[in-house]
């Protein structure tokens, strides 16, 4: 990560400000902007302000309080003077920007005669999310996920913040290029929330792989089926499998003879089982791994790995 | 002889001259005529293409002549790559420099070099609302420019040449 490239998130006459900051671009994961309130950053987990001098400090009382205007100038600035380009995006609460940083946006929602989002006015909160892709995460388990040169259909389960879309990111590079386990493959990946490509203005701003296509901001549901059909991936994945609709897509999608590359929030095993949709996927064995996932220390940790019967079969 | 050389150089330095008056005001028309399919192009690449506005120059570039053409290519270079400049702020110094040659009235230059500070709309019809209004104002100039042009024309030209003679008889 390049500390121009978090300059580059500013409007050219606010970037001289922000030297301080992105000299922390490597360790750095989020610039929370709120109109009138003290502007804040994370860094490595802890809490920072930032001045009106670019300088970092502790206390929120020191730090520069942004302007509504300010706001808009750089909410103008991340969506290339073109808001109307990023509707669908805006109503969604996020944007992903060049680099395949997501901003997260709040403000006065404007909803339709039948009650449902239709834009979005007075932006006034502003969290820049510094997207971090981790080449590599993947490598510990990559043996475990292929067998006979073939990638198998995995669950990636880890709570919020587990590092699943990291490790999914990572998985997808390396099945599509391929790995000393297996030859590279067709992947498609239907990436709903823009989360897993970072694409911006249709371009993956992480490395996904040679022989990667991405549906970008696409329901999952509709996405798999479509990409089936126009794509004919050996391996589809999604992030976040999260309701019936869903579970049943991947059931279609693995019956079109796919291989699966999938995630889902949860703590344990028992936790996935309890949900559901998911009992009705796991009672046809869809999935031949699942991978158990946490974070210490701010690193990605694989707990567990689990066969298509559920049963542990590697421990790390 | 020479009054007769004379004469007939008079009258076609002042005949030259209206030509050339009555060419700008057709160059004028064109470039109203220009400006007018350009603003058009540009609204439907807001409202079907959705696309932003650098990428819409760039495109904009590829279609158009000579003049705008760089004028639109120079601005898509300095608006597109990583941390591009200020788009309103380049969208008027390059428009700026691309009319100001131009035979265009100075409310036509307004309308097209401040175009840009209106690009605020959170949704594409009204973007392309705002674009349209621009492009409805050269359509207005382009449509009574060109009624007005072959009458004017004419007019100079007679001018001009009664103008010569005039001149030719008093000289001479």
């Amino acid at each position: 990560m390049r500390a121009e490239e978090i300059l580059n998130l500013f409007p050219e006459e606010s970037r001289e400000r922000w030297r301080e900051v992105a000299k922390q671009a490597k360790r750095l994961q989020e610039i929370r902007l709120r109109a009138g309130m003290p502007l804040s950053i994370l860094v490595e987990n802890r809490e920072y302000f930032v001045d009106r001098q670019g300088r970092i400090v502790d206390m929120p009382g020191e730090a520069a309080r942004p302007l509504p205007e300010e706001l808009e100038s750089l909410l103008g600035h991340l969506c290339k003077y073109s808001i109307y380009a990023f509707a669908d995006e805006i109503r969604q609460g996020f944007l992903t920007v060049q680099g395949g940083h997501r901003v997260g946006l709040a403000g006065q929602v404007i909803l339709d005669g039948e009650g449902r989002i239709k834009n979005m006015k007075y932006i006034r909160y502003l969290n820049i999310r510094i997207a971090h892709q981790i080449r590599g995460a993947a490598d510990a388990l990559m043996p475990c996920l292929f067998a006979e040169g073939r990638v198998m259909s995995t669950l990636l389960i880890s709570p919020p913040g587990g590092g699943k879309t990291t490790m999914l990111r990572d998985i997808i590079r390396q099945v599509s290029d391929g790995t000393v386990y297996g030859r590279g493959v067709n992947v498609s990946v239907v990436d709903e929330r823009s989360e897993i490509a970072g694409s911006y203005l249709g371009v993956s701003q992480n490395d996904v792989g040679i022989r990667t296509d991405v549906l970008d901001g696409c329901p999952k549901v509709e996405g798999m089926m479509r990409l089936i059909r126009s794509m004919a991936p050996r391996v589809l994945a999604v992030d976040e499998v999260g309701s019936l609709a869903d579970a049943q897509a991947l059931q279609m999608a693995g019956g079109c003879g796919c291989k699966l590359l999938a995630t889902i929030h949860g703590g344990s095993m028992e936790e996935v089982r309890g949900k559901d949709y998911m009992r009705y996927v796991m009672e046809q064995r869809l999935f031949e791994r699942y991978v158990m996932l946490d974070r210490r220390q701010g690193a990605c940790r694989i707990v567990e790995i689990y066969d298509r019967e559920g049963k542990p079969c590697t421990r790390q | 002889m020479y009054k007769a050389i004379g004469f007939l150089c008079i009258l076609a330095g002042c005949a030259g001259w209206g030509h050339n008056l009555a060419g700008k005001e057709k160059e004028r028309v064109g470039h109203l005529k220009a400006l007018s399919q350009m603003l058009s192009q540009m609204r439907s690449e807001i409202s079907y293409g959705k696309h932003t506005m650098p990428e819409i120059c760039l495109l904009l570039a590829e279609l158009n002549d000579k003049c705008y053409s760089s004028c639109f290519g120079r601005i898509y270079e300095r608006t597109a790559g990583e941390g591009g400049t200020d788009f309103p702020k380049v969208w008027e110094e390059e428009f700026g420099k691309c009319l100001e040659p131009l035979p265009l009235r100075e409310d036509e230059r307004r309308t097209m070099t401040e175009l840009a500070k209106s690009l605020r709309f959170r949704e594409e019809n009204g973007q392309a609302g705002r674009v349209g209004q621009a492009e409805t104002f050269f359509e207005d100039r382009y449509r009574q420019a060109g009624e007005m042009i072959e009458n004017r024309s004419k007019m100079i030209h007679s001018v001009s040449i009664l103008t010569g003679l005039l001149l030719a008889i008093l000289l001479l």
